[in-house]
């Protein structure tokens, strides 16, 4: 599970820490992705991987497209919670007239991906985890590559810093905060597919998302991938041995526990070495 | 009389006034419906300026209203229904509760001197969900199965059972408006604006910046508690996700948004207009677009006004009075409509329409009949709008 929902926070981590927009409505971009993972799968009858292929460019553009409505109306880091929650709303909304508050899941014929597990050491990992682990790891590798040895990296860490100054340094930081944003929004796109593949969706699912996804953006660091990962990992098994234990319920309250004594203790993160920011 | 105790004096009036609608409405003939829906106009006015002590005095933006709200609640629920206390002891008791929680979040997150506001806001975000979790999982408070919340016995001298819970959401709005309101003008709020505008200065200032945010998230925390065990009276059934959803939060921060969070008359003025509209929209069969709505406007309106509409109806007072009693007026010759509440949500929607334009535009629409415009924009007005610790 960890691995998803390493997936699940990146992209509101890079946005958050390079960007400095807390983009609620990252979580709404999940959930739309995995409706239309699902919606596309179960009207065209193709394998819901392949989807990635679909989802992914598009909600780049989606991400393009907030970002320079942000930088049309001037959103800083304050206002951003504001508007992405209203955004958030909005969204919810929509997927909720369009596809009902019903739970919706695709059949076991479409998606062979679902009931395939493997077995590492004794423990059972169920096929669209393991992939998603995959992803994420392959994902935080390549953003903390792409940070540290490319001179987009060098630019992105230099408007994180300071827009300004960037600027005067010739960096056009408009253009690379655009193309984050569309990453990161890609990014989400992404667990959105793991999440049609793993589990049932109904549109309170986004809501529930923000007592996993935060800790996890705090804990791993704002801004930094491979921090994210570690989170997201730590997080993911603490909530799945909590629900073997006392049942499901209780996964939040284990992750808001880790979330306050982290921020009593570490509260710049786990890593901080590497941070965007 | 300074101007404080005339204040006073006008919520005590006003209280009095709205206290015995009840007694007056045999007389007058108003539909029962008004009181209903000045009831939950109260509850409104009550968790947009709880909410705004925190918020909008130090600027720490909380998400946790819903929490406290739902922690007053759970606990009316839990000790009248499940423990058979009196209602009156057990509301105290979840002020109480309430405050406690917020007291705790504020010791875990205030104490770390490097956190931003925004963790401050996503924890109080998370906060509503963990105690979602608790109160399923523990059967003594919820268990899943939800509480009834039928037939609560009241105190006799409030009246019968509608109006004595009308009158209690009436007493606990104007104990925390005039809460918020001293608050305003005090030391306290003074403070509290100064961590607002800058919060490292403040502190080098000698602003006891520790100390002030726990008050002001305790006083919001506790309101919120209180308002919250009123307003399970009339929840009949309460149920997890019906107490720890999004809405409360959602509408109080639209509200404020809309009113303005720098005074205390913002959330007021904001509840009064977004309870009339959504009344509206949801007796005009718009249920499902009504979220939508409410999602595009906070949108807008947090990037087209940013000190809220009161702040610019002061400023353009003729405007509003003239908009506002104009459009109501028409509307009550016309006859368009029967309801005495859709006139008032005409009035208000041309209002604020005409507090969206913007200062600028504004100011040249003032040149065109010959004015010049130096009271548009007082000096100062910047400090008004800064927000954000």
């Amino acid at each position: 599970m960890g691995g998803l929902y390493a997936l699940m926070s990146i992209g509101i981590s890079l946005s958050w820490g390079a960007l400095k927009i807390i983009n609620l409505a990252h979580f709404s971009f999940i959930l739309l992705s995995a409706y239309i993972v699902y919606q596309l799968t179960v009207s065209f009858e193709v394998d819901p991987l392949l989807m990635v292929l679909v989802v992914a460019p598009l909600f780049f553009m989606l991400g393009v497209l907030v970002q320079m409505f942000f930088h049309l109306a001037k959103v800083d880091e304050f206002k951003s919670l504001i508007v992405t929650f209203g955004l958030f709303i909005i969204f919810q909304s929509v997927m909720q007239t369009i596809w009902s508050a019903d739970f919706r899941r695709i059949g076991p014929v479409l998606n062979p991906y679902e009931t395939q597990s493997f077995f590492v050491a004794g423990i059972a990992f169920q096929l669209p985890q393991l992939v998603a682990f995959v992803v994420a790891l392959l994902i935080a590798g390549g953003m903390w590559l792409t940070f540290t040895r490319t001179y987009f990296g060098k630019a992105v860490r230099a408007v994180a810093q300071d827009p300004e100054m960037a600027r005067a340094f010739g960096i056009d930081s408009r253009r690379v905060a655009v193309i984050l944003s569309g990453l990161s929004t890609a990014f989400s796109a992404l667990a959105g597919v793991f999440i049609a593949i793993g589990q049932t969706m109904f549109p309170q699912l986004a809501v529930a998302w923000f007592g996993i996804v935060f800790p996890i953006v705090i804990l791993g660091g704002l801004g930094n991938s491979l921090g994210t990962l570690t989170a997201g990992v730590i997080i993911g098994v603490a909530a799945g041995v909590s629900s073997v234990l006392w049942g499901p319920l209780s996964a939040p309250l284990v992750t808001f526990t880790i979330l306050i004594v982290a921020l009593l203790f570490r509260p710049e993160g786990l890593i901080t070495k590497r941070s965007i920011a | 009389m300074s101007a404080r105790v005339r204040a006073l004096v006008g919520f005590g009036a006003v209280a009095l006034i709205l206290g015995f609608a009840p007694n007056m409405q045999e007389s007058l003939e108003f539909p029962r419906f008004y009181l209903i829906f000045l009831f939950t106009m109260f509850f409104w006015i009550a968790q947009a300026s709880s909410w705004n002590i925190l918020t909008g005095y130090s600027g720490y933006f909380s998400f946790g209203q819903g929490a406290f709200y739902g922690v007053g609640v759970y606990t009316v629920g839990v000790l009248v229904v499940k423990q058979g206390w009196s209602f009156m002891t057990a509301l105290p008791v979840a002020g109480l509760l309430a405050g406690l929680t917020g007291l705790f979040l504020g010791l875990v997150v205030f104490r770390v001197r490097r956190l931003t506001g925004e963790i401050f806001a996503l924890t109080t975000l998370a906060i509503a969900f963990v105690l979602a979790s608790v109160a399923r999982l523990s059967p003594s408070i919820d268990g899943g199965t939800g509480i009834f919340m039928t037939g609560t016995p009241l105190p006799g001298f409030l009246g019968e059972f509608t109006t004595a819970a009308y009158r209690l959401t009436l007493a606990i709005t104007l104990i925390t408006v005039v809460v918020a309101y001293l608050i305003h003008d005090s030391r306290l709020g003074w403070g509290l604006f100064a961590i607002r505008d800058d919060e490292p200065v403040a502190e080098g200032l000698g602003v006891p910046t520790f100390r002030y945010k726990m008050v002001a998230l305790g006083a919001n925390a506790l309101l919120a508690g209180l308002m919250g065990g009123v307003w399970a009276l009339q929840l009949g059934f309460v149920t997890v996700d019906d107490v720890f959803n999004i809405r409360v939060p959602l509408f109080v921060i639209l509200m404020s948004v809309l009113g303005g969070m720098q005074h205390w008359m913002g959330p007021v003025i904001g509840a009064v207009i977004i309870t009339t509209l959504t009344d509206r929209l949801n007796s005009a069969g718009l249920t499902d677009v009504n979220q939508i709505i409410i999602g595009g406007m906070l949108v807008v309106l947090a990037l087209a006004v940013r000190e809220g509409v009161y702040v610019r109806m002061r400023r353009r007072w003729v405007t509003t009075a003239v908009s506002f009693f104009g459009v109501l007026g028409l509307a009550r010759l016309l006859d368009l409509n029967d309801s005495l509440i859709s006139d008032f949500a005409y009035a208000m929607v041309a209002t604020v329409v005409m507090m969206l334009v913007p200062d600028r535009v504004w100011a040249r629409f003032g040149e065109l009949f010959g004015r010049s415009h130096p009271a548009e924009e007082p000096i100062g007005a910047e400090d008004l709008t800064r927000t954000g610790p």
